[in-house]
């Protein structure tokens, strides 16, 4: 539980900050650090136990026939990992709160990067791959949130879709290898996964397997070529830069990776795929770092370079090499971070990012510049920081490297030289801003003010940075090591630290570091030469290809797709005759065993009467209105035969549902003209026809075939429990507000959503400024005629007690809240036909929206309810009471989950019609409906 | 003697049913049709209830309310259609 | 449930409103499909019509009320109803007629639109 509690605390205290939004900065950063702090607090205190080595697992059993759960896991690994989450949000929260003061959207940063920690929670501490693939996913989403933060900015709102089509197309390859993964393991819990990694290797799916999750993580981890979103991902604000985009997201591949070493690792595909990758995104980030000019994007391609490196070393496969990985991943949040926050700052105090616009700042904000030495010294790998020890491991462990051939001189140099570029980069970031001359034509000059308190984070990840640097046996001993326990399922040994002054990897660090000073000092030179390279900007030629597959997709679907109905239907019907004659070949036996009931004329009539009406709907159909009546002929005589063969139900609901659509293409031939002009040519209209009738009568012989065959379906089951499982005689309603009440509950959901979504597209729509004059030519002067809004008051009390009747009794008798729903909707809908749209609005004591929400939250609380007594999901409850007039009554949970259907029905329907009726009324009721 | 009413009773109705039909074809305006329909609704009670009693079912007597209304609020959106071009304003 | 259990003399009075009310129904539905224009027409089924079902609902809820032992109120509200709303739709129908200048037969006095033409 108390795993679940790491995860769910930042999750649920995601609402806090979204609630009290107009709050000042202040009050949100603290609400927001409340679940971060609190999150950070108990994993501190499951650090004894972690250190003892122990896997704490928790579990949860969602669907066991399918192997689901939702299952948690922390050890050595994920609880490094959930630290360094939790630890540096803290942080990242105070120092938003410095960065959004006197912004009004910082509630919304705390709810997103609240819900960011929540779902990076969710990766590192999953034992289900599943479970963690939908967290993986939910890091993907909120990251596309969070890069567009700044959504009215064009360049926010294009990274953000490039970061999402590539995070989450790479989800997608990792779905497809952790399925396939679990199929091969035959379970999703990481315990069997890692225990298996024999057979994974073995298996003929392996290569395959390994390939598919890697890109999933080097797409998440931005390794080449998927690099390019990282950059891009600058637009966010700062704050999301400094956690998603340097210490958490990023790492999440990496963590992958780690995690799943012991099952996917040790192999000559392992080490191709991840080592090359790992040093092709060294070199490329290292390189492109050097000769960027904005600040933040040199910090990205450096955060580039620097997940190549780890995974270089992931890659390496040794347990050392892994060690090594895990400790330069600590170094890097802990100096990226500030370094990132020293950029969002100089940003606000000059309003530039351009690094041949910002010099010489140490004149106006020296502490900034001291606390930005020790990250910059420790990314440059000077002696005494952090940088530097990780990057002599980084050294020690290339030298190690015995097999194959090329490696072992090409991985020592290669990494030399990416160490001569992270030091020529480290330096320029922190000798151009603070030193360089003076500052070049800045936005805003002279630059603003920093005060102390806002330079707290910064200080603290700095003095981190120097802690891990002077104690590194500390540091290996409490965090990297138990991970790199956990991760492989082995003891390792103490680091010896003392190996590191050993000579050769000495040589290769003396060699970065002066070559890099060289580099530097060059630079000028050297950017000219870099100008004159021809600019390439992936950003463009990722729109000009993603405009590119939008093209071809319109193609496609356009092509389909012309707008044409008959089109669709012709397509649609057309291909399911083919179907059908294709699987019904050969089929003679059309009657089956039953044999017919005899057929009377009232029957006989009634079908003819429905037919011919049917046919002349659709003869005379260019004639509206005709057309219309003939519909209300067949919808009458479909009750009629839903009466006849004793369906009641169905009756009922057909007729309301016929009157509401009625109403409703009433309301649509407002705008249309009384006849639509014949457009067809007689091929058409033939092929049509054939389409049709061939399809109509096959659908009339399989029902005929199926009817006069016994049919062992489930309705038998249903008509057997309906009364001592559902406590109703009315097998519909008991299955509609009891056996199937989650379909139900779905549906009306559904249905509110509908009616939201007309409220919302009619809202500022005025499709005709139709203002009716006193005496128009065209129309009667006077619009409600006094005897029918007379009647029309009369008839409501009539109707209501009409459908509380059908909807109390529905349980046992036909009825039930659906069709009283409807009942009282048509009675209402009288009521704004005869009495007007804005006397009925002013007369309704609640509003649409409101009432469709209730109805709903009272369906799904009859739900929950029985939860409470320990029962499932919608288990109903029954008893029955004796009511004088209207009979043995029952008093079932089930019926408030009906009035739950009622409400939603009542405020569904009206909310559509009286916003369609709005479209054409100038003269309304001046406000919103609904 | 109800058991041998209630067939002839159902067959008077259905005669009506068809004559209404025959109305609702021929129009000529559509206010014929409308009141075709109108009656045509009223029939189908009477329908409706007859069949009930010959069935022995006591049950689909909420299906003739629910025609009396809902036929009712057609012919009235479908006059006020005809009267203002408007159904609700 | 049988016919017998009735009293004769309920049966009787039960019969009568059935087959009285088909009678009276079905004579609306030949107005109005016989009766030479629609203003004529409008008063077949909305008086007989209404009046035949009408009928035909107390036959129900005399045979009802007896069978299930207490009075059957549906039938009693579905009277009321038709014969609250008939005149009313009757009413709108003949205004919708009356505005669109629906043809009468030549005999008609005082219609509304005749000085217009002239």
């Amino acid at each position: 539980m108390q795993l679940a509690l790491l995860i769910l605390m930042p999750l649920l205290g995601a609402l806090l900050p979204a609630v009290r939004r107009h709050d000042p900065v202040v009050r949100l950063a603290v609400l927001a650090a409340l679940p971060a702090l609190a999150s950070l607090m108990l994993l501190l205190s499951l650090l004894p136990q972690v250190l003892a080595g122990e896997t704490l697992l928790w579990t949860r059993e969602w669907v066991p026939t399918l192997g689901l759960s939702v299952s948690l896991r922390l050890d050595g690994l994920a609880w490094l990992f959930a630290t360094l989450i939790t630890g540096i949000g803290c942080l990242i929260i105070l120092y938003a709160r410095f960065y959004f003061a006197g912004k009004s959207t910082a509630g919304r940063f705390y709810t997103l990067i609240l819900l960011f920690m929540a779902a990076m929670l969710g990766i590192v501490l999953s034992e289900n791959l599943l479970v963690m693939l939908v967290f993986w996913e939910l890091t993907s989403l909120v990251s596309f949130l969070l890069i567009g933060f700044s959504w009215d900015k064009r360049g926010a709102r294009r990274g953000a879709r490039m970061s999402l089509v590539i995070t989450a197309g790479g989800g997608l390859a990792l779905l497809a290898g952790i399925v396939l993964l679990g199929q091969v393991v035959g379970s999703y819990q990481l315990t069997d996964v890692l225990a298996a990694g024999d057979e994974i290797r073995a298996h003929a799916q392996y290569p395959l397997i390994l390939s598919l999750i890697l890109l999933g993580a080097f797409t998440k981890s931005a390794q080449f070529p998927f690099h390019l979103w990282l950059p891009h991902a600058m637009a966010a604000p700062t704050p999301v830069s400094a956690y998603l985009h340097s210490a958490t997201m990023v790492k999440a591949g990496l963590f992958l990776m780690a995690r799943l070493h012991p099952a996917l690792a040790d192999t000559e595909l392992w080490f191709t795929l991840v080592t090359i990758t790992g040093m092709l995104t060294l070199m490329v980030g290292a390189f492109v770092a050097m000769f960027m000019h904005d600040i933040k994007g040199l910090l990205a391609y450096s955060t580039v370079s620097h997940l190549g490196l780890i995974t270089l070393l992931l890659g390496l496969g040794t347990p050392m090499a892994l060690a090594a990985a895990l400790f330069h991943l600590v170094c890097h949040a802990l100096f990226k971070a500030p370094l990132f926050m020293m950029a969002g700052y100089v940003d606000q105090a000059t309003g530039s990012r351009d690094m041949q616009q910002i010099n010489g700042l140490w004149r106006y904000m020296p502490a900034l510049m001291v606390l930005t030495a020790i990250p910059a010294a420790a990314m440059a790998g000077l002696p005494l920081m952090s940088g530097y020890l990780s990057k002599k491991m980084l050294f020690v462990e290339s030298l190690q490297v015995s097999s194959p051939d090329w490696a072992t001189l090409v991985i020592p140099v290669w990494v030399t030289l990416a160490g001569l570029f992270s030091v020529a980069y480290s330096i320029r970031i922190f000798h151009n801003v603070f030193f360089n001359g003076k500052p070049v034509e800045l936005p805003i000059y002279p630059p603003k003010k920093i005060s102390n308190s806002a330079l707290s984070p910064l200080f603290l990840l700095a003095a981190a940075t120097l802690a891990v640097g002077l104690a590194p046996q500390l540091a290996y001993q409490w965090l990297v090591q138990p991970a790199v326990s956990a991760a492989n399922g082995l003891p390792l040994p103490p680091y010896d630290f003392s190996q590191l002054g050993a000579r050769l990897p000495l040589l290769m660090g003396i060699v970065a570091l002066i070559g890099g000073l060289l580099f530097y000092m060059a630079r000028n030179p050297l950017f000219a030469i870099h100008a004159r390279l021809p600019e390439v900007d992936a950003k463009e030629i990722f729109e000009w290809l993603m405009q590119r597959c939008i093209r071809f997709s319109q193609h496609q679907v356009y092509g389909l797709e012309n707008g044409s109905l008959q089109r669709y239907l012709a397509l649609l019907l057309g291909t399911a005759v083919v179907m059908g004659f294709w699987a019904t070949e050969g089929f003679r036996d059309w009657q089956g065993s039953i044999a017919l009931q005899p057929l009377d004329a009232m029957t006989l009539l009634g079908g003819l009467i429905l037919c011919g009406a049917a046919f002349g709907v659709a003869i005379f159909h260019h004639q509206r209105l005709p057309a219309l009546l003939l519909l209300g002929v067949t919808g009458l005589f479909v009750t009629l035969t839903f009466a006849r063969f004793s369906a009641p139900d169905l009756a009922l609901t057909q007729l309301s549902v016929e009157v509401m659509a009625v109403v409703i293409m009433m309301l649509a031939l407002s705008f249309l003209p009384q006849q639509s002009p014949s457009e067809s040519r007689w091929p058409r209209v033939s092929r049509d026809l054939i389409i049709a009738g061939v399809a109509g009568l096959g659908v009339a012989l399989f029902a005929f075939a199926i009817l006069t065959r016994p049919m062992e379906s489930i309705s038998s089951f249903f008509l057997a429990n309906s009364v001592s499982g559902g406590g109703g005689t009315n097998v519909v309603n008991v299955i509609l507000v009891d056996f199937r009440g989650f379909d139900t509950l779905g549906e009306i959901t559904v249905l509110g959503i509908a009616a939201v979504a007309v409220f919302a597209f009619t809202r500022d729509l005025h499709l005709k400024e139709r203002a009716v004059p006193i005496a128009d030519e065209n129309w009667v002067a006077e619009p409600h005629p006094i005897i029918l809004s007379m009647v029309a008051r009369l008839v409501l009390p009539i109707a209501f007690l009409v459908s509380a009747y059908i909807f109390l009794r529905g349980h046992n008798l036909p009825g039930g809240g659906f069709i009283a729903g409807l009942v009282t909707a048509v009675a209402l809908t009288l009521q704004y036909m005869a009495g007007g749209l804005a006397w009925a609005q002013s007369r309704m004591v609640m509003q649409f929206r409101p009432l469709i929400g209730a109805g709903l939250l009272v369906a799904l609380f009859t739900g929950l309810a029985s939860w409470v007594f320990g029962y499932p999901f919608l288990t109903s409850a029954f008893g029955y009471v004796h009511w004088p007039l209207i009979g043995k009554f029952e008093l079932a949970s089930a019926l408030v989950f009906d009035l739950g259907v009622y409400l939603t029905v009542v405020g569904a329907t009206l909310l559509i019609l009286a916003n369609l009726g709005k479209l054409m009324t100038v003269a309304g009721p001046g406000k919103e409906i609904g | 003697m109800i058991a041998a009413v209630i067939p002839i009773a159902l067959t008077l109705f259905a005669i009506g049913v068809l004559l209404n039909l025959y109305r609702l074809a021929k129009g000529p305006d559509i206010t014929d049709r409308i009141l075709a329909l109108d009656t045509l609704m009223i029939n189908s009670i009477a329908l409706i209830v007859l069949a009930d009693i010959q069935m022995q079912l006591g049950i689909i007597f909420e299906a003739a309310l629910l025609i009396a209304l809902m036929g009712f609020v057609g012919t009235v959106a479908m006059t006020k259609y005809l009267l203002r071009g408007d159904v609700i304003e | 449930m049988t016919t017998t259990e009735i009293p004769f003399l309920l049966e009787l009075v039960i019969a009568f409103f059935l087959l009285i009310g088909a009678l009276v129904a079905l004579l609306g539905s030949i107005g109005l499909a016989r009766l030479p224009d629609f203003y004529t027409r409008l008063h077949a089924p909305t008086k007989a019509s209404t009046l035949g079902v009408g009928c035909t609902l107390l036959g129900s809820l005399l045979y009802f009320s007896f069978i299930n032992e207490g009075i059957s109120v549906q039938e009693g509200l579905i009277t009321l109803f038709l014969f609250v709303t008939a005149p009313v739709s009757a009413h709108m129908m003949a205004k919708a007629a009356l505005h669109r200048r629906v043809r009468c037969v030549r005999r008609t006095r005082n219609v509304p639109w005749e000085g217009d033409e002239s």
